[in-house]
């Protein structure tokens, strides 16, 4: 008898999918009977007719010979009889890794298409997290899991970068609106709304958060945006992991818990909605205590409530909708951007199939971030260029900020005269800005000097404590300095600094340690920590820790102003009006 | 004309135990699907609020009987057409094996028969058809099984030993009668470890994803009122 050895990765495989199954997905593993009704509904099989590997039940079934062999009843018997096989080396699983990750984005249409009931693409995601768990992705799949784990956000944006880009779009809107105070609350404890965002606009598009504050701000709501739990998007939707999911999405529950709102707001993204408000509560298990809904409906009850008034007018150009698979299939998101589209623009035309049955704008699943599948996922989009080129618009609309990226490339690849814009931008567009503008948020309390706070400076390094302490004091702050880890503890347990700046790569004792042992501490947990490294790839001797985050991060060589700037952003944080050196404009 | 011990036997008992071992394999198969936990959604509903689980589970159990409801019978009204077919022969043969033994009388009247035949035999050139798509088709190729095609041929020849038992006509000569029973009693006993055994996971399968679907305002399935292409 032939003795099969197993790699020690497909042994991991095998042990762990009996653990992922639940009664449905055992239902849609079992259940399938070959009849191929589902092959045209998917975009792959559309622009690669030839290839039935593209097919739904081919990809599938790659997944089902496992469960067959290792779960089922006949393919452990008789594997040949129902192609039941098992994965035994490293290669298997890469091959595995293709389909799953390189010819599926998880849309969910032949979900919707299959007379049985099969659901696909959650195996397809149940398969990627098997895969994930033993540390077989696409580069880009683990680079964006590492930092949405690690920094709390997919696109690796570091809290000042998030604050600063905040700070900038509220000066934007003041210039707009012609008022001279924060627009932009963040941390307001007791707000109605928490306002939430994907990374993408802080990097990319940050007009999408003027824009949302200027609804916002103009609808006379009270509103804040969180210093932390703002990124609404998820990456274990897409990579299959539910810890990662539940622990992502428990960051903006806890988030919203603390602040005390009555709704969590999720900015135009559909895996974003999908995650945040519907997968979310079951990955981590935990029940929601206050309402979560999509900016769409935000916007659109504004406008039906008299909020906000809007001059359709000022949106001609004739637009086309574009449905996100997350929305409308599995959220049913689909009425309601219809509603707001005809309430912002005059010339709409609709796009066939729709709703539910749209085709995927190619770029979900996180197909985005995996840069080896990109002629694919391009030969892939013909069906969509296809759909948008027949509309005659100039402009597709979309809620989801992964398709308007799937869509820009698209557009761009196939040569279409269009652009790609979100509901936030055009009802921004079209809402009447009043004479008068009442603004609900109380004034901010800004930190405009550093005098009266003492800082802990804790680095084993002379030149950066001399650095660090200098610069702090020529802008007014009391410093202390502690040569090690041991000493910064005891230093902060009798001093109780405002703050304390921690270096990780330090002897004895390494920075991850020193700031679990503060954090353990009741007589230290509170005290606000940055991180000031030179060794990034340290960072999860801190992020892996499950305490609350540090407050700041930064990266030596640090400069002057953005130490004093992120300084000053964490106190005014941290502290509010309490200190005699908070001004309040 | 008396029917020979052979023919009697096929015809009943070895139908019951084939039913009896059905029944119990069946059984077994469904403690073992229920030990699964079932997946549920804690987060509040969403979509409209015109519908609901139940609504959802029923549409989608319904699902297959209106056409219209997928775009993939929608848009290929003849592969639904024969699905029907095949399922109605399906019906009718096991309604027939049921009849033959228990209430021979019903096939007196040659309307009746006619009727099985019709079905039947439309149900066996579905299967023909069936079987070439199966091994012509490049997709259907690479996603079929040997249960896939076993499977089929077995249903096929059923259907084939079916239309001509309906008459019930032991003068002709029993074998056909013996060999419509002997195919039953394996059909009966070779499904529980087949695809043919879909048909247990189907109310479930279409139950659970319905009753999500509901849950999340996806079903039933909201389309444009001027679907062009669509
Ligand atoms: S339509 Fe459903 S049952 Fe048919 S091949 Fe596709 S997944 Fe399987
Ligand atoms: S989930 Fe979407 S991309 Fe994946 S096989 Fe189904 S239709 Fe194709």
């Amino acid at each position: 008898m032939q003795v099969t050895e197993r790699s020690h990765k497909a042994q991991k495989v095998i042990d762990r999918l009996q653990k992922k199954l639940n009664r449905q997905m055992v239902l849609s593993l079992a259940g399938c009977v070959h009849c191929g009704m589902c092959t045209d509904s998917c975009h792959y099989v559309l622009a690669n007719p030839d290839d039935p590997t593209y097919a739904p039940a081919y990809k599938a079934d790659q997944i089902r010979k496992l469960f067959k062999r290792h779960v089922d009843w006949t393919g452990r018997v008789f594997p040949w009889w129902v192609k039941a096989k098992s994965v035994y080396s490293d290669e298997d699983l890469e091959e595995l890794k293709d389909i799953v990750f390189g010819k599926c984005t998880n849309c969910r249409r032949c979900t919707l298409n299959c007379p049985m009931g099969v659901d696909f693409a959650t195996a397809n995601r149940m398969a990627r997290g098997l895969l994930v768990s033993v540390g077989v992705m696409p580069e880009g799949v683990a680079v964006v899991s590492k930092d949405q784990w690690e920094i709390g956000n997919q696109m690796g944006v570091l809290k000042e970068e998030y604050l600063e880009t905040l700070e900038w779009m509220d000066d934007e809107l003041q210039d707009e609106l012609g008022v001279r105070h924060s627009l932009i609350p963040v941390d307001k404890k007791g707000a109605e709304i928490m306002y939430t965002i994907n990374p993408r606009e802080i990097k990319y598009d940050p007009r999408t958060i003027a824009d949302a504050a200027k609804v916002f701000t103009l609808a006379g709501v009270d509103w804040t945006m969180p210093s932390e739990g703002w990124d609404m998007t998820n990456f274990g939707l897409f990579s299959g992991d539910d810890d990662l999911g539940g622990t992502v999405a428990k960051r903006v529950y806890e988030k919203a818990a603390e602040l005390g709102v009555k709704r969590v707001v999720i900015s135009e993204c559909g895996h974003g909605y999908r995650s945040t408000r519907c997968e979310g509560p079951n990955w981590g298990g935990v029940n929601i205590g206050f309402e979560m809904e999509s900016a769409v409906i935000t916007m659109l009850r504004y406008i039906k409530e008299g909020k906000i008034k809007v001059d359709r007018d000022r949106n001609s150009v004739p637009v086309t909708f574009h449905d996100s698979c997350n929305n409308a299939r599995s959220c049913g998101l689909y009425e309601e951007p219809r509603e707001l589209i005809h309430l912002v623009c005059t010339d709409f035309r609709e796009m066939y199939p729709n709703r539910a049955e749209n085709y995927c704008c190619t770029g979900g699943g996180g197909a985005m971030s995996m840069s080896e599948y990109t002629p694919r996922r391009l030969k892939s989009a013909r069906i969509k260029a296809d759909q948008l080129r027949a509309t005659g618009a100039k402009i597709v609309i979309t809620s989801c900020h992964n398709c308007v990226d799937g869509l820009s490339d698209l557009i761009k690849h196939y040569n279409l005269d269009m652009e790609v814009t979100q509901l936030v931008n055009l009802v921004a567009n079209a809402v009447v800005i009043p004479e008068k503008i009442e603004v609900m948020e109380k004034p901010a309390a800004v930190v405009h000097t550093l005098k009266g706070f003492r800082i802990l400076v804790i680095d084993d390094e002379p030149e950066t404590r001399t650095y660090l302490s200098t610069v702090l004091e020529d802008n007014a702050a009391d410093t202390i300095q502690a040569t090690d880890g041991l000493e910064g503890i005891e230093i902060a347990r009798k001093e109780q600094p405002d703050l304390i700046t921690l270096d990780i790569s330090m002897p004895q004792m390494d920075g991850g340690e020193v700031f679990a042992r503060l954090r353990e501490d009741p007589a230290t947990r509170g005290i606000p920590v940055c991180i000031v490294t030179g060794k990034p790839e340290l960072r999860k001797l801190i992020y892996d820790k499950p305490y609350r985050p540090p407050e700041g991060y930064l990266d030596k060589p640090v400069e002057e102003e953005t130490l004093v700037r992120n300084m000053r952003k964490i106190l005014e944080l941290a502290s509010g009006a309490s200190k005699e050196a908070a001004e309040t404009l | 004309m008396q029917e020979s011990a052979l023919l009697h036997f096929t015809a009943h008992r070895l139908q019951e135990i084939s039913l009896v071992f059905m029944a119990v394999v069946y059984s077994i198969r469904l403690y073992w699907l229920f030990r699964f936990k079932a997946g549920g959604d804690r987060q509040p509903r969403t979509g409209r609020l015109t519908t609901s689980p139940i609504k959802g589970a029923i549409y989608s159990l319904g699902n297959i009987a209106m056409p219209w409801a997928m775009e993939s019978t929608r848009t290929n009204i003849f592969f639904w057409a024969q699905f029907v077919i095949f399922h109605l022969g399906v019906t009718a043969a096991i309604t027939l094996s049921f009849v033959i033994p228990y209430a021979p009388g019903i096939l007196e009247n040659p309307v009746i028969v006619w009727l099985f035949q019709i079905f039947i035999g439309a149900a066996f050139l579905v299967g023909c058809y069936r079987m070439i798509r199966r091994i012509a088709v490049p997709v259907m190729r690479a996603i079929s099984t040997p249960d896939d095609y076993f499977s089929l041929g077995l249903l096929t020849v059923w259907f084939f030993f079916a239309g001509l038992a309906a008459p019930n006509d032991v003068s002709r000569g029993e074998g056909l009668l013996i060999t419509f029973f002997i195919l039953t009693a394996f059909f009966l006993v070779y499904v529980p470890f087949s695809k043919i055994s879909h048909y247990l996971y189907y109310p479930f399968m279409r139950y659970y994803l319905g009753r999500s679907l509901g849950y999340r305002g996806v079903y039933p399935i909201q389309r444009s009122a001027t679907p062009e292409n669509g």
